[in-house]
């Protein structure tokens, strides 16, 4: 080659390269960052380094579909605890794939059940951590958003501002599915904006109108008739219920709601057996459908969040909400039972059995709280219909309490329990240790006969 | 010019025949076949599932072809003397280096041409979603690795006109991996707060001066349809020309180092 | 007559580690005329193969220089006129024959069907021109070899060991067919260490021993200094002795006596003598010098390179 060949050649190669360079810094890699790489610099624990390698180097996504694919055969083995760091992986390496944030949120918050089918509520916070992570990676779409907002309305079944927060999110998403809507309405109910779920309602059904005439799809008329019957339903319980009266600022003695029905709590815990409770009560609702929550955890719950001690406990739950973490591991030190207890006759009476899984109830502290708790916001409609949306239908002598869920009324009660009770330990060896509400009455009255009485008006047209 | 088509067609008929060659694609199709088969989740989630890793078996098996059809292209030449038979003719050193080259990349496109086919056929078979556009949406991650690829060769070639096959296989290889991980490696240091300014300046320079194969990995948004992305056609258009330049500065490179060489 | 190449101290030398700098072609000084057969003769690791790629650019000289048919060496004009054989030559083997031309002849712009056909026919494998280059023996691909080696019409022809590894019949194939190069007009430079086979075509011949040029020129020139033998009957020894012919050596057979004795004497003289006295002439057969002898004592003579190159029995190897 002769040398100004090779020295054009060169100049062609120097040329070349600054092209290619400048494009790349001035208009490649700012578009890559943005919409190609969407996972950030989220990569930099969970994996191992040759995952690290072959994540990073482009297969990222691959990497994903083969691990979900293996996590779907723990699935079906019912291997959960295998599956969780499985979906955390798969979801740092494709932060889009929407399916496995949800399946994992739904998977974290329900799955882990102790032998008598309660879940570990220890790992909602991680659910909802994941959840919310899903929603920051995934803004786009609705569905993270809905997802997360059915953790809040449905397994936290507590704290409805944030389901109806995060309902809205899901509902300004242009993907989100019509039918789906209809949830916010009945959030807004549960969170006591009966306003915003009305004018909700016949926003929907306007929409639902235009889509039927759009495609008369037998899909869209059914969510049409439910929509229909929704609004019909909710405009005949603000009159019942009195809120229409309150609100145009007359009397609601006369409504459904007036006076307010003393529910009669009491309650008896009795240890059987280390970890066995058996608990009993008055609850003086007659109609089927009440369940009482009763908790039983940690008086002091706290974790370590950042490095900083937090004391996440309150009354009959917890701060949820504490962390944006996903820890795949819970506070294993901590205690958090829950469970519903059902009145029938208006007794309750139910046998809880911890002893099974020490794991999840390790009674490692010394003072535990039971907690009591009934807010009727969560109730189902018939007894609503008597209690209100808000409480404003129902009393209590002893319990009645406008402070741990401030605004709302609810029954409250809790009792310290030392730790040495529940596990029948020093003291409490060979005994049956006993707590009970100071109204307790020992009674031998055969409560299972039935005896139900309908008296609680039915909105059923029909009059049943 | 006449030379060059002549070298690459011979070069092509070469390589379709090359029977390690025809494994390594027959194995990346065997898997495209079989990929719906694990996916068993929910119907969405088994599109996604679907699509990511058919993107991938294309991408690794591609990567695969191209580094072992490259490396040994010229040193095979040498080995079996049919070098001196051409260039004992009058062609020129960078006419028979670039005739390879295109007949590399034109091998690379038949194979990464039939695993697309068989991609797109599998792919339409299964999805939930057969329109036109979402098979359409699915061919534009293979032609952007198609543009990697090429890339890639132009590396195995400017390396092997220099290093032996095997060390060459690693270097290329090692380049794809380090090409692939400048982009976010980039991205985190200039995340990162607490990164010294030189180390920033000097991953600045790496970044903006060696290949860059992270820039072809566009699979993310097809995978996941939801994810909203602007201007792709004319990112898919800057990393093209920025394969191009590329690729022309790999060339130039190896030309000048293979016309000093005695072969 | 013009040369067809011309070398002038040319030098081909390598960096080794262990021996420092190896001259593999040392100072050549090569000249081959047009038109005729030269052999380019060596030992294995002579630098006979060093020199062809010197002389076809492919490989750079480190000193002096080389002109190919009046062209400084690495003119691409002259490689539309030479055309080179390599040593055991591949060809791509997915290829039939007759693709393998239409290969090569689109490498010099040659897109002639007719011709390639014409070209197989020469070297006799037309009838298997449509079968791969992997289907056909040794000696089918050096004659395809050869065949694409005229595809440009060569004026000189470069071929490196053309018969190396072929059976008898595929060496005499080869053999016309390179003498028939030379009736075109041609010239060949063959470079190869099977010496029966050069002296059988070359005219002249370059003896190379670790790149030192030992011997160029006329193989008849370079063979001279061979001896006659002359078988008589009915005289003896004595007799012949007393003819006091120089530098002859005599002694008796079963048939009768045996004189050998240099070539320039006159054979004549002795016939008539012997005949005076009666006796009878058995034979008289010139003794040329071999090629082979020429060969072993170059590449092992120390006087000749001023050092001794190739053990004996090394070169006697190499001969065989």
């Amino acid at each position: 080659m002769r040398r100004n060949n090779k020295s054009n050649l060169i100049g062609v190669g120097v040329f070349f390269l600054l092209c290619a360079g400048l494009l790349q810094r001035l208009a490649i890699y700012p578009t890559w960052t943005r919409d190609y790489n969407k996972s950030r610099t989220q990569i930099n624990t969970s994996l191992d380094p040759q995952q690290m390698m072959f994540a990073l180097a482009g297969f990222r996504e691959m990497l994903a579909g083969i691990l979900w694919v293996r996590a779907d055969a723990f699935f079906d083995t019912g291997n959960y605890d295998a599956i969780l760091p499985i979906i955390r992986l798969v979801t740092l390496l494709d932060p889009q794939q929407i399916d496995v944030y949800a399946t994992g949120m739904w998977h974290i918050g329900y799955n882990f059940t102790d032998e008598e089918q309660r879940s570990d509520r220890r790992y909602i916070p991680s659910a909802l951590a994941l959840g919310k992570e899903g929603c920051r990676q995934n803004p786009e779409t609705y569905e993270m958003f809905f997802e997360t907002g059915w953790m809040w309305y449905h397994k936290i079944d507590d704290d409805y501002p944030e389901a109806v927060k995060y309902f809205i999110e899901a509902q300004q998403r242009p993907d989100m599915i019509p039918a789906r809507k209809n949830l916010l309405m009945m959030a807004y109910q549960r969170n006591f904006q009966i306003d915003d779920a009305l004018n909700m309602g016949f926003k929907l059904y306007d929409d639902a109108l235009k889509r039927v005439e759009e495609d008369g799809a037998s899909g869209n008329k059914q969510n049409r008739d439910t929509l229909e019957n929704n609004i019909d339903t909710m405009l005949v319980r603000m009159v019942q219920r009195g809120y229409v009266a309150e609100k145009a600022g007359r009397s609601t003695a006369k409504y459904d709601i007036s006076p307010p029905f003393d529910v009669g709590f009491s309650a008896k815990v009795t240890v059987l057996e280390p970890m066995v409770l058996r608990v009993e009560g008055t609850w003086n609702v007659r109609p089927v459908g009440t369940r009482v929550r009763i908790v039983l955890r940690d008086k002091d719950y706290t974790v370590v969040d950042h490095g900083v001690t937090k004391n996440i406990g309150r009354p009959a739950g917890m701060d949820w909400d504490f962390s944006n973490d996903v820890n795949l591991d819970p506070p294993r030190d901590k205690t958090f039972m829950q469970d519903q207890l059902f009145v029938k006759n208006t007794r309750f009476n139910k046998k809880i059995d911890m002893s099974k899984d020490p794991p999840m109830y390790p009674f490692t502290s010394d003072k535990y709280l039971i907690e009591f708790y009934y807010n009727p916001r969560s109730a189902p409609p018939h007894i609503q219909d008597k209690f209100g949306w808000n409480g404003e239908g129902m009393t209590d002598k002893h319990f009645l309490n406008d402070k741990v869920r401030p605004g709302q009324k609810c029954i409250y009660y809790a009792m310290e329990v030392p730790r040495d009770a529940i596990l029948l330990h020093g003291q409490y060896q060979d005994k049956h240790p006993v707590f009970k509400t100071p109204n307790y009455v020992e009674t031998k009255q055969d409560y299972n006969q039935d005896q139900i009485l309908l008296d609680i008006p039915s909105l059923r047209a029909s009059g049943k | 010019m006449r030379q060059i088509l002549s070298i690459a067609t011979t070069t092509v008929g070469e390589a379709i025949r090359r029977r390690v060659l025809l494994i390594i694609l027959l194995i990346g199709v065997l898997f495209l076949v079989v990929a719906p088969g694990l996916g068993v989740l929910s119907a969405r989630s088994e599109t996604v599932v679907l699509r990511g890793m058919m993107l991938g078996i294309i991408q690794l098996t591609s990567a695969v072809i191209a580094i072992v059809l490259t490396v040994y292209m010229i040193p095979n030449e040498i080995e079996r003397r049919t070098i001196y038979t051409i260039l004992s003719k009058p062609v020129q050193r960078w006419q028979f280096l670039i005739g390879k080259y295109l007949g590399a990349v034109f091998s690379l496109g038949l194979m990464m041409a039939l695993m697309t086919a068989v991609l797109v056929f599998v792919f339409w078979l299964q999805a939930s979603d057969q329109s036109l556009a979402a098979v359409g949406a699915m061919v534009k991650a293979p032609t952007m690795y198609f543009v990697q690829m090429s890339l890639l060769a132009a590396v195995a070639i400017f390396f092997s006109t220099f290093v032996a096959p095997l060390v060459n296989f690693f270097l290329t290889g090692g380049m794809y991996l380090l090409g692939s991980l400048f982009n976010p490696f980039f991205q985190t240091l200039q995340e990162n707060q607490g990164t010294h300014p030189v180390t920033k300046a000097f991953a600045g320079i790496v970044n903006t001066i060696l290949p860059n194969f992270a820039n072809y990995n566009v699979q993310n948004p097809i995978i996941n349809p939801t994810q909203v992305i602007q201007n792709e056609s004319r990112y898919y258009l800057e990393v093209t020309f920025y394969g191009l330049f590329y690729i022309g500065i790999l060339l130039v490179a190896g030309i000048l180092i293979f016309d000093r060489r005695e072969v | 007559m013009a040369a067809a190449i011309e070398t002038k101290q040319l030098t081909k030398s390598y960096k080794s580690r262990a021996a420092g700098n190896i001259n593999v072609v040392d100072n050549l000084d090569l000249h081959v005329e047009e038109g005729e057969i030269f052999g380019f003769l060596g030992p294995n690791g002579a630098g006979k193969t060093t020199t062809i790629k010197m002389l076809l650019g492919i490989i750079y000289p480190t000193s002096g220089e080389g002109f190919v048919l009046g062209k400084e060496i690495g003119d691409m004009a002259v490689h539309r006129l030479i055309s080179y054989l390599p040593e055991r030559p591949y060809y791509y083997e997915h290829m039939t024959g007759l693709e393998l031309l239409k290969f090569y002849g689109s490498l010099f712009g040659i897109y002639d069907e007719a011709k390639y056909r014409a070209l197989l026919e020469k070297v006799n494998l037309h009838r298997d021109m449509t079968k791969t280059i992997s289907q056909y023996s040794k000696g089918m691909q050096q004659r395809v070899g050869l065949a694409q080696s005229l595809l440009n019409d060569p004026k000189l022809l470069f071929l490196d060991e053309p018969t190396g590894g072929l059976d008898p019949i595929a060496h005499r194939e080869i053999r016309d067919l390179i003498l028939s190069f030379r009736d075109e007009g041609r010239t060949v430079f063959i470079s190869s260490h099977e010496l029966s086979e050069v002296e059988l075509i070359c005219d002249r011949v370059a003896i190379i021993n670790k790149g030192i040029i030992e011997r160029q020129g006329k193989l008849t020139e370079l063979l001279h200094g061979g001896r006659i033998e002359i078988t008589v009957g009915g005289v003896d020894e004595a007799f012949l002795k007393g003819l006091n012919i120089p530098d002859s050596n005599i002694r008796g057979l079963p048939v009768g006596v045996l004189m050998d004795m240099p070539e320039e004497q006159d054979p004549n003289g002795i016939i008539d003598a012997v005949r005076n006295r009666k006796g009878t002439v058995i034979s008289v057969v010139p003794r040329r010098k071999r090629l082979e002898d020429l060969f072993v004592e170059t590449v092992t003579n120390p006087a000749l390179g001023g050092k001794p190159s190739v053990p004996p029995a090394v070169a006697e190897e190499i001969v065989k």
